[in-house]
């Protein structure tokens, strides 16, 4: 019983990778078949998570804990939407829609643009010309910054290609050198917990 | 031949990534059998690691909470798995220096499975009464309305340390930032290679790439979880003898090797 869940796994997991070499129709059709009930999972774990934002949220505004109007207001978008999108549906037109349009794409897009801020007070904590590396990295900086701008062109006109190399030869190597070990830490993070070896996701050591 | 009428039971182009999983498969077994034989399985020391503990006893000093982030990917991305695995053993460490933890979650399944984690881990430290419910909590799915929530925790509780471990991505230097505003020690550590920069700009330690995936073992110091980075150390020997080799033949006029290792 206690080994149930991890023959599961590995059931599950073996077979989703050997139908990714085995191209048959019926085997392409059951990996299909499996994704969704992965999407079925998925439904019922948003029921339960949004279940305990509820009940978190709740506790907050029952107490009148420090911060509880915006707990008021997390309740009241929550309620609405559920509600809403239950009796109206989510197409064009219904009140959900229009509360996304107007309400949740707008918010995103003002934190969004709040980012260009951030990067602006990292540079200028992070350029400094301490040592060796952080000179190289600050005149590099500024060799990219004034290349991507139309005045870097007007400037010297060798600026856009030493950007284009910098970004097309040792940023690239870099970039393909960490993303060789990311993708070997990928493999070896998924066979430990086909293979049994990692089972903290089960709640255990 | 289309893919509604494919009867075949092998796709002869990917022959080449079953080899690589086989012979993956044969370092990871090999690897397994020498720790299990007494084999001295060496990690070097990660910085941003060894800082772990540092920052939960700053944390305990200062009697300010631990921020640990897993990351905005769900259950399908391995950097998700590695954030839960190192979730268990921060959290086991947050019991045993009586430290307390928050954990916002992105995906509803990884909060679910995270929160299951972190009670594991404060039982086998003897400390389940000291779990507090809500201390792994789901957040939204939303990418800048859970950056909004993490960044409003982050400026009024004003943890004293702050790990992000996982994927992230446009939201990272936001985090990192706000994170910076208040004071706290960062330890980052991440899969995606566009937002490493970023962390490495702002935080006091960074894990980069596959040092995420072995933060698992290395905090646990298992054997047999060493001996997984091991045989990870072995498959990058491999394949970056292979790319040489392969750069070398292609340089003289064989690009037969190079072609191999084309994958689709």
């Amino acid at each position: 019983m206690r080994n149930g869940p991890l023959v599961i796994t590995f059931l599950v997991a073996t077979s989703l990778v050997a139908m990714f070499f085995i191209p048959h129709h019926k085997v392409q059709e059951g990996q299909s078949v499996l994704l969704n009930w992965a999407n079925v999972v998925y439904a019922f774990a948003l029921i339960l998570g949004s279940l305990t934002l509820w009940v978190s949220h709740q506790k907050k505004v029952l107490a009148r804990a420090e911060g509880w109007p915006y707990s008021v207001v997390t309740l009241a978008a929550l309620s609405f939407v559920t509600v809403a999108g239950t009796v109206q549906g989510v197409e064009e037109g219904t009140l959900v829609n229009r509360y996304y349009n107007m309400v949740n794409s707008p918010l995103a897009s003002t934190m969004f643009a709040l980012l260009a801020f951030f990067i602006a007070s990292a540079a200028f904590r992070a350029f400094r010309a301490r040592n060796a590396e952080a000179t190289l990295l600050l005149g590099t900086a500024i060799v990219m910054m004034i290349g991507r701008v139309s005045v870097g062109e007007f400037l010297w006109s060798g600026f856009p290609p030493v950007t284009e190399w910098l970004l097309d030869v040792p940023n690239l190597a870099a970039k393909r050198a960490i993303a060789l070990g990311i993708g070997l830490g990928a493999i070896s993070t998924a066979l430990k917990i086909i293979l049994g070896i990692d089972r903290t996701y089960l709640g255990r050591s | 031949m289309s893919d509604a009428l494919n009867t075949s039971w092998f796709d002869p182009a990917r022959v080449n990534l079953l080899v690589g999983l086989a012979v993956f498969i044969a370092f990871l077994i090999l690897n397994i059998k020498r720790a299990k034989g007494g084999s001295n399985m060496f990690i070097r020391p990660l910085a941003g690691l060894k800082a772990v503990d540092e920052a939960i006893g700053r944390a305990t000093e200062m009697g300010r909470p631990v921020l640990y982030l897993p990351g905005l990917g769900d259950m399908s991305e391995a950097g998700t798995l590695a954030s839960i695995a190192i979730l268990g053993r921060v959290a086991r460490r947050t019991a045993e220096m009586g430290c307390d933890l928050d954990v916002p979650g992105y995906d509803p399944v990884a909060t679910t499975i995270m929160d299951g984690a972190a009670r594991q881990a404060y039982t086998e430290a003897g400390r389940r009464d000291a779990y507090r419910p809500g201390t792994v909590h789901y957040v939204t799915t939303q990418q800048f309305a859970y950056v909004a929530a993490v960044s409003g925790f982050m400026l009024r509780e004003r943890p004293a340390a702050n790990i992000f471990m996982g994927s992230f991505y446009a939201e990272s230097l936001f985090l990192a930032e706000t994170g910076n505003l208040t004071g706290a020690i960062q330890i980052a550590g991440c899969d995606q290679v566009t937002q490493l920069p970023f962390f490495v700009c702002a935080c006091d330690y960074t894990l980069l790439g596959e040092e995420l995936f072995a933060a698992g073992a290395f905090l646990g110091q298992e054997p047999v979880q060493l001996a997984t980075v091991a045989a990870q150390d072995w498959a990058k020997a491999l394949a970056a003898a292979m790319v040489v080799v392969s750069l070398l033949a292609s340089a003289m006029g064989h690009p037969e090797l190079g072609l191999l290792l084309q994958t689709r």
